[in-house]
């Protein structure tokens, strides 16, 4: 599961060797510490839109250096890019020319954010063409950072103001360690909706959390996370796996509840036990999934219908089941874990990824009803994770799975952990049925 | 009768060894002495019992470790008394290779350890065995004139007839049938050996294969008094004080042996009425023992 | 209810519930937890406890625990399981040993101490390794040993060790049978499954019962919130879900072999030698809605009886039977008043042999000093999630296995009783009830 090569190529006499061989040098990524800065050095603020006000005077109140003005020389934590009233392509010139400049002196773990509008059908085309190019500028720069940086944006949707809590929180979670392998990503505030935490160490304070899948892999790193971020847990898996479950549950302090999720009743389950033992649930993790990988040609039924089974028809009727209960949904918060082979497709796993992809659906076809409740639903799609399923992939392929991303690595189950957290916590209420992908831009669906 | 007062509890080695001697000069006199026993009492006054050699009687035969007598040690204490009497010059049977027939023993009061014993024992009743002839030899044990236990002990000399004494025929031995049983007992072959060192009776039949084929045994064999001392110890409900037991050998126990036993109570609107017991060989289905144990008041 | 003036303990005390329970499934000997101790073992159940109801770091106020084959090192084996576990380290712990009550007696203990407002929660346990059983040295060899330790001087010290002969270096490992009889338990139980006249079928058609039921409440999931895997192991090993009657019929009898056609006591209507350990959360009412807990059923009552199967006057196994008709007594109930029955299969001759001594009019009127038979037990009420004949007996953990087992099955019916009944060696039974919340 550990990565050695990366672990080579950043210590001791081996990084010599690499230097000199002009080996891919993967970096060691910036991920959470709270008891480091959220960026490693200033911030440079670019671009005219209307956030600009919120961001400075956001990014001020986190004691962050803020300059308006890039320095040459002087190193950059991160460069945050305020587009979200461009209205056409020569807009971008400057501003994206300034960026140009200033990646020179961004400090390894640094951050690129953009803030613009998604583009709509409705929009004039060349506000459309502008907003569209925020896309391809993002995704290119993030492929060509260096050091563990990253480059990701965030969208302000029509019904969200330039100064929305989900921008905030947002912003805060693509510039700390939380987002280290998030790149070349875009994720929407669709709505002013969401509560800043009064610590921000601790945004899930007086949650109750339930993940399901969470005896081993992400689903224990996501418990874990959850857990340090102040929640509650009552963490699930499958009778088979009460050992390791229990071990979690202990470690977290939280509550085991060994229960197959396929279970007509698993939705009315744990709503029970969350009721019952904490009288209230604030967050649900969709974390269990299976893979019975096969090509198509050689698939059985029961590959293919217990697949699809746990990996989506157990979530669309837990969802259902906990909408309709009434008990949950005022600030319920669902988060879904998807894959990139959902979105990409991925040989052999024509099960799988139809699983997955279908999760996207479902995910985005209940945002409107749970929003309307105050809720919110989304989705985390992990591209390659360290873990006991991908250790089993074959050595080479598992190298270059690795090497493709552009942060040149797999990611860790803490990753995932760190996205899920940020979608379950109040000041993200605005985020409501996206999707956001975990793979350090691997090539898998870009 | 005349009383012979001894000084001491002789040594039961002591015995044999004169026994052994007695037994020669009668070989070599022709002498088969006469057939009458010797009207005469061996008296042991004051004697006292060492609660180390109580002790270790208590660990061979698993019993608590308690301060009253058990009933087989009041028999192994005392027997050296009767076996006196066995040994004298004028006793018409020969001590060595004599056979435990049965036992009848009343245990009328608890026996403290510390009480000071008077013991008397004589022979009685010479008769006639289908296999030569059999005495009784009577030991009575008691403290400040009060009589505590009283055993009949019915030896075999066998293949001796003595004039006088009638032959009795032989009776057709009746069917055994083992029973269910309510224990096992997994005797090993050094058990002899252990009883010995707690007993004193160090008679070679029971020690090691070797001891016991010089006298013509197949190997050494159980103490018959090791297992009625157990036997008495297993089947007396607690808490009787008083009890009269008897118990009758049949075939020898060859160590190592595991035995079948049953044990079987009457027990009556919770009044215990008696209790009677017998043990096998699990694999020959051959009778070992059997007896009764029953209330005295 | 009881005529004296004497307490009823259902009664007059504040209520002691069961609030769930948790075991690791049970391996028969020598296979999964073959390398686990009892230490081991109780600690893996007791985390998996912690772990369901959220105890973590928490000072409950006892547990009691114990085990029936126990090496010396585990002389305060229930304290050192705390320590290992996730419980709080100032969680006071004590060893209970009563044979295979040994569970169950956990159970009245701990329940007692909340009735009487001593502790407010409680956890009760049991754990046995056929597998990792202590071999202790030979008497001779410990004698020489001991005697040794005491010596002083180079002489004494040689004279200690001269005793020591070659047949005392032989280990002794411990056995089942009885101290006082030599005979094994199930030697004992064919005694009285033959006094009873218990026939083959029967005792085979209980065993298949007992498999189908277990597996019947795998199937539906009952022990999801019961149990926790260890070791790789899901479910107990002992479970045949595809025994059949056909099946059973070809063992040959391996206890009361010298009955002759008479023995029917074979490997699959008796328990195995098995290795498991099980726990039970108890607390007062307060204890478990303070903390948002459930509340399964009550503790209501128990008894204890033994019997004197030394002297031939009652089988070994038999003493449950004379413990039921004094606690209903007290508690002023019958058979009718029960739902469930948990006899406890330590063979399938000592269930049946127990129910037909309660339905014998003269054993009733002289043995128990009843008017008449105690009374039938409805076949559809017992064991109705298997028992230990499908699930195994590792000794001190069935009384756990059972209480939280019936425990949950009161509480998903909502009403109503259920009698617990467990066997023990030595001659001795404990029984309780519990009672629906």
């Amino acid at each position: 599961m550990a990565d050695t090569y990366l672990n080579l190529v950043n210590t001791g006499i081996t990084k010599e060797i690499a230097k000199k061989l002009g080996l891919p040098r993967p970096s060691v990524l910036r991920r959470f510490d709270p008891s480091k800065p959220l960026v490693p050095g200033p911030v440079l603020l670019l671009g005219n839109g209307e956030s600009v006000t919120t961001l400075s005077e956001t990014m001020l109140a986190w004691n962050l250096d803020v300059r308006r003005h890039a320095t040459p020389g002087q190193k950059l934590g991160a460069i945050v890019i305020a587009w979200d009233t461009l209205t056409a392509p020569g807009e971008l010139s400057e501003t994206a020319l300034a960026v140009g400049s200033a990646l020179k002196d961004l400090l390894p773990g640094g951050r690129v954010v953009t803030v613009s509008r998604p583009a709509t059908d409705s929009d004039a085309p060349e506000t459309a063409a502008v907003r569209q190019s925020v896309d391809g500028f993002v995704r290119s720069v993030a492929h060509e950072m260096r050091g563990g940086s990253t480059a990701n944006g965030i969208l302000l949707g029509e019904a969200a103001d330039a100064g929305s809590t989900g921008l905030i929180a947002t912003l805060r979670f693509l510039l700390s360690g939380r987002s280290a392998y998030v790149s070349g990503q875009f994720i929407e505030v669709s709505n002013d909706a969401g509560e800043l935490p009064t610590d921000w160490n601790k945004p899930l304070d007086g949650k109750v959390a339930v993940v399901t899948g969470a005896a081993r892999g992400i689903g224990a790193a996501i418990a874990k996370v959850l857990q340090r971020d102040g929640a509650q847990l009552i963490v699930v898996d499958v009778p088979q796996a009460g050992e390791q479950l229990a071990k979690v549950a202990n470690k977290l302090h939280g509550t085991a509840l060994q229960l197959d999720i396929t279970a007509q009743d698993a939705g009315k389950r744990i709503l029970e036990h969350a009721l019952s033992r904490y009288g209230r649930l604030d967050i649900v993790v969709h974390n269990a999934g299976i893979t019975r990988d096969k090509l198509l040609a050689n698939m059985d039924e029961a590959k293919w219908n217990s697949v699809l089974a746990v990996n989506i028809e157990s979530q669309l009727r837990m969802n259902r089941e906990l909408l309709d209960s009434g008990k949950f949904g005022h600030n319920g918060r669902i988060v879904s874990l998807a894959s990139t082979s959902g979105i990409a497709g991925n040989r052999g796993q024509s099960n799988y990824a139809a699983s997955k992809a279908g999760v996207m659906g479902m995910v985005r076809a209940t945002a409107p009803a749970i929003g309307s409740l105050g809720g919110s639903i989304n989705a985390v799609a992990p591209g390659f994770i360290e873990t006991d399923m991908t250790a089993k992939i074959p050595f080479l392929t598992r190298q270059l799975a690795r090497r493709v991303s552009s942060l040149q690595q797999g990611g860790l189950p803490l990753d995932v952990a760190e996205t899920v957290s940020f979608l379950a916590s109040d000041a993200a209420a605005g985020v409501n049925g996206e999707v956001v992908r975990v793979c350090g831009q691997n090539m898998v669906g870009a | 009768m005349k009383t012979v007062d001894l000084t001491e509890i002789p040594a039961l080695p002591k015995l044999y060894v004169s026994a052994v001697g007695t037994a020669a000069r009668q070989k070599l006199s022709g002498n088969r002495g006469s057939s009458a026993l010797p009207e005469v009492r061996h008296s042991v006054k004051g004697a006292s019992v060492d609660v180390g050699r109580l002790t270790a009687f208590q660990n061979v035969l698993r019993m608590p470790v308690k301060d009253d007598l058990p009933s087989g040690f009041v028999h192994a204490f005392a027997f050296p008394v009767a076996m006196s009497v066995m040994a004298r010059e004028d006793f018409p049977l020969p001590l060595l290779g004599m056979v435990h027939l049965r036992n009848t023993v009343e245990h009328l009061a608890p026996i403290d350890f510390r009480q000071s014993l008077d013991i008397l024992a004589w022979a009685e009743n010479l008769r006639g065995h289908r296999a030569g002839t059999q005495v009784d030899m009577i030991v009575e044990v008691s403290s400040n004139a009060e009589l505590l236990w009283r055993g009949n002990s019915t030896y075999l000399a066998k293949g001796v007839f003595l004039p006088g004494i009638d032959e009795v025929t032989a009776r057709d031995k009746e069917q055994f049938e083992p029973p269910a049983p309510t224990a096992r007992w997994r005797l090993g072959a050094g058990i002899g050996r252990e009883y010995a060192q707690v007993s004193g009776d160090f008679n070679p039949i029971h020690l090691t294969a070797l001891s016991a084929k010089v006298l013509g045994m197949r190997q050494q064999i159980a103490h018959g008094m090791y297992m009625a001392s157990r036997i008495v110890q297993e089947a007396t409900p607690p808490g009787v004080d008083a009890f009269a037991w008897e118990i009758s050998f049949e075939a020898p126990v060859y160590l190592p042996a595991n035995l079948g036993v049953a044990i079987d109570e009457n027990l009556d609107d919770g009044q215990w009425h008696g209790t009677t017991f017998s043990a096998w060989n699990e694999k020959s289905r051959r009778r070992h023992f059997h007896g009764s144990i029953s209330p005295r008041s | 209810m009881a005529s004296s003036g004497n307490p009823t303990p259902g009664q007059q005390v504040r209520q002691a519930v069961v609030i769930g329970g948790n075991r690791i499934p049970f391996a028969r000997s020598g296979g999964a937890y073959t390398y686990s101790s009892n230490q081991d073992m109780l600690t893996a159940a007791l985390d998996g406890l912690v772990a369901r109801f959220g105890l973590q770091g928490e000072r409950i106020g006892a547990v009691a625990a114990g085990a029936v084959l126990k090496h010396s090192r585990d002389f305060n084996l229930t304290r050192e399981v705390v320590l290992g576990s996730a419980l709080s380290a100032h969680t006071p712990a004590y060893d209970v040993q009563q044979a295979c009550a040994t569970g169950l007696e956990a159970v009245v203990g701990i329940a007692n101490k909340i009735k009487l407002g001593m502790i407010e929660s409680g956890i009760a346990g049991g754990v046995d390794s056929a597998s990792d059983a202590p071999i202790a040295v030979s008497e001779g060899f410990r004698r020489v040993l001991l005697d040794l330790s005491r010596a002083k001087t180079t002489s004494q010290k040689l004279k200690a060790l001269s005793k020591l002969r070659p047949s005392d270096l032989a280990p002794n490992a411990p056995g089942t049978g009885e101290p006082r009889t030599g005979l094994s338990m199930g030697e004992h139980q064919a005694l009285t499954t033959a006094h009873w006249e218990i026939t083959r079928q029967a005792q085979d058609e209980l065993a298949l019962a007992s498999h189908k039921n277990l597996a019947n409440a795998y199937e539906r999931g009952f022990f999801d919130d019961l149990m926790t895997p260890y070791r790789g192991l899901t479910r107990d090993s002992n479970l045949r879900a595809d025994t059949s009657l056909e099946k059973l019929a070809k063992l040959k009898p391996v206890f009361g072999k010298n009955l002759g056609d008479n023995a029917t006591m074979t490997a699959g209507n008796s328990t195995p030698l098995t290795d498991g350990a099980s726990t039970v959360l108890l607390g007062s009412e307060d204890y478990a809605l303070q903390h948002d807990l459930p509340m399964l059923a009550n503790i209501v009552d128990a008894e204890a009886a033994a019997v004197d199967f030394v002297h031939g006057g009652e089988g070994l196994l038999m003493a449950p039977v004379y413990a039921v008709p004094r606690m209903l007594e007290r508690n002023g109930l019958t058979f009718d008043d029960f739902d469930y029955f948990e006899i406890h299969e330590a063979f399938a001759g000592t269930v049946l042999s127990s129910i037909k001594a309660w339905e014998n009019d003269d054993f009733c009127r002289t043995r128990l000093g009843l008017d008449g038979a105690l009374g039938s037990i409805d076949r559809t009420k017992l064991n109705v999630n298997g028992s230990s004949l499908a699930a195994g007996h590792p000794f001190a953990a069935t009384g756990g296995r059972i209480v939280a087992s019936l425990a949950k099955t009161l509480h998903e019916k909502g009403t109503g009783r259920g009698l617990v009944s467990v066997c023990a060696a030595g001659g001795q039974g404990v029984v309780a009830i519990l009672e629906a919340r």
